[in-house]
């Protein structure tokens, strides 16, 4: 356990209570059951709350950066506008040490340069309450480093048998559990247990990368050649669902939808893929990467290279989803596998030594 | 004020269900008149015109009178935009070219269909077979938005956006389950989207109506489907619902 984190204990009984009391003063998303799978979903009842151990269909982005909103309104007879940022006080509930990661990078990417002011409201006004999982067949999380997390929560869930262990991540997250619950200190049991189920779950991951993280970007910076992402774009449908599905893909479009009486109308941005026909597409129809090959050679090299050189930290956090998502099987973890191996006979093929490896 | 542009909505093969969704914009139908005059409509007036400079044309090509029509109104029109799944890529009319003719008349008029030849036709098809097709609004029928904001960009001067995406980002967008985890199939990753997801949505499956996009791959698909226990027979004929003119399965009977 981490010591620099203060913990406390709750009932289960105590937890619906708190969940309850949390819907009567906010709108509350969190894990559900859809179609009887993980999905994050409006909470109204605190018995619609299902903890998810396993990763939902959607990552939780969607409440920062949802898929459809307006940025301004426009009136076209007077050629004014006024920008739109909506916000509300908010909780989600459920997000995964994954997900939890993947929002402090979509946090990076939407205070720098040009920063991103619907994103951030919405950020400013979210209480977050994280909680633990166990990795399915496509989690790979822990070859990244985002299988346990100390920050990007306000609190933080462990289900033990006897209720939940909270840490605390915040004031914002302290004060709101005192509000509504009385919290006890844990014991030491509940701890050990809450240790106990970390241990398994590390011992529980079937999918794995074969080379450090820190190895990645070297390791995709001379594939680009590699044979798998024709393999790969063969079977691809351009679907975007790996996209779509990706706690860290932020790509959107932006276009302006008029009114029927022509008289103003509302600038909108909605979610956008790199690995779509369109995405890359110019004027006079070019098109900068028309293969699904190019185009899947891209996206991952976004995961595991080029946002690596801009933000120092790796776009991929291990969550499975766009393995899981992809009718036809294309799986993050074994074409990263592919280029690692490959990466690695040709070092030995150019006699550099194992410690000299950059990757 | 200056004169408002003419347009002309005309039926061919068809249910006639795109110009009830026309006339289903009730709430914006009395903004978008301020800004054009309709010259003809079937469905909702009496009056005719052969003067006008937009054709939005539903329904498909399956009679030769049709052919002279369509082209008579290339002529006339400025722009000629297609509504809807049978106008855009010959819709299910197209099921009736994987059958002979007899076999059809026999199935529909019974044994007398077979002695008279009142109802000549050809093998459906879609518009741009016949006619130069400058925009097209998918679907089956068409949904109203996609209508709403094709119209607007015409009389803005701006290009209609035509989605050229799966239907499966409008189903992720959704936030629907994919119906593949749910044991179903379906033939979203190869349609064209911008319907919303809506029958994946209220718990059907993608049957492809707005048709394929500029680049599926339905090589892909059919292993997909295949994999999810779709017999060969089952998934050309699930590609053929919509699809038959492009699909273009060989008679059986």
């Amino acid at each position: 356990m981490d010591k620099d984190i203060e913990y406390r204990f709750l009932t289960h009984a105590g937890f619906r209570k708190f969940i309850s009391c949390l819907i009567d003063g906010f709108v509350v998303y969190g894990t559900i059951k859809k179609d009887g799978f993980p999905a994050f979903g409006p909470i109204t009842d605190s018995k619609d709350l299902v903890l998810a151990r396993t990763p939902t269909h959607l990552s939780a982005k969607e409440f920062f950066f949802p898929q459809r909103e307006a940025l301004l309104e426009f009136d076209m007879a007077s050629g004014s506008h006024s920008p739109i940022v909506e916000s509300r006080d908010q909780v989600v509930i459920g997000a995964h040490p994954c997900d939890l990661a993947g929002l402090g990078l979509m946090d990076r990417v939407f205070s720098t340069g040009s920063t991103d002011v619907n994103y951030l409201a919405r950020r400013e006004r979210t209480l977050i309450i994280g909680a633990d999982c166990m990795p399915d067949d496509y989690c790979f999380c822990e070859s990244l480093g985002t299988e346990t997390i100390d920050k990007g929560f306000d609190l933080f869930l462990t289900e033990i048998k006897s209720g939940l262990l909270v840490s605390i991540g915040s004031e914002k997250g302290e004060a709101i559990l005192s509000k509504y619950t009385k919290p006890l200190p844990p014991k030491d049991v509940h701890l050990r247990e809450s240790a106990k189920a970390l241990e398994k779950k590390k011992r529980s991951f079937k999918a794995r990368l074969s080379a450090p993280k820190e190895e990645l970007p070297g390791i995709y910076a001379k594939s680009d050649a590699h044979p798998v992402w024709e393999k790969i774009g063969a079977i691809c449908y351009g679907c975007g669902s790996c996209n779509n599905v990706c706690p860290t893909c932020y790509c959107f479009d932006v276009k302006d939808e008029v009114t029927p009486d022509l008289s103003g109308g509302e600038r909108v941005r909605v979610w956008d893929g790199c690995t779509l026909e369109e995405f890359a597409k110019v004027a006079g129809d070019h098109n900068f990467r028309r293969s699904r090959a190019d185009r899947l050679r891209h996206r991952f090299n976004r995961k595991f290279r080029y946002l690596s050189d801009k933000f120092n930290s790796l776009f991929c956090v291990g969550c499975g989803r766009c393995s899981r998502t992809c009718l036809v099987k294309i799986n993050i973890t074994e074409v990263t596998n592919e280029l690692i191996r490959d990466a690695r006979t040709e070092d030995e093929y150019l006699g550099v030594p194992a410690a000299a490896r950059k990757g | 004020m200056s004169i408002k542009p003419k347009a002309a909505f005309f039926s061919f093969t068809c249910c006639e269900g795109c110009q009830l969704m026309i006339l289903s914009c009730e709430k914006e139908l009395p903004s978008i008149l301020e800004h054009i005059e309709i010259v003809n409509f079937r469905e909702a007036m009496t009056e005719r015109s052969e003067d006008y400079q937009a054709a939005f044309i539903e329904g498909s090509v399956s009679k030769r009178e049709e052919i002279k029509k369509l082209k008579k109104i290339r002529e006339k029109a400025k722009v000629v935009v297609a509504l809807g799944a049978c106008s855009a890529i010959g819709g299910l009319n197209c099921l009736k070219n994987r059958f002979q003719m007899d076999y059809l008349r026999k199935e529909v008029y019974g044994q007398d269909g077979l002695k008279f030849k009142a109802f000549e036709t050809i093998p459906a098809r879609p518009i741009d077979s016949i006619i130069h097709v400058d925009y097209y609004i998918h679907g089956c029928p068409i949904p109203k938005k996609e209508f709403l904001s094709v119209l607007t960009s015409l009389l803005m001067g701006s290009v209609p956006r035509i989605v050229n995406h799966p239907v499966c980002v409008d189903c992720k967008i959704a936030g629907n389950i994919c119906v593949f985890e749910k044991g179903l199939t379906c033939l979203g990753p190869i349609t064209r989207a911008g319907c919303d997801a809506v029958c994946i949505t209220y718990g059907c499956v993608c049957w492809g109506c707005r048709g394929p996009v500029d680049d599926p791959n339905t090589a892909a698909h059919k292993e997909t489907l295949l994999r999810h226990g779709l017999s060969a027979d089952d998934v050309s004929l699930a590609l053929s619902l919509y699809g038959a003119h492009k699909t273009k399965t060989t008679s059986k009977n």
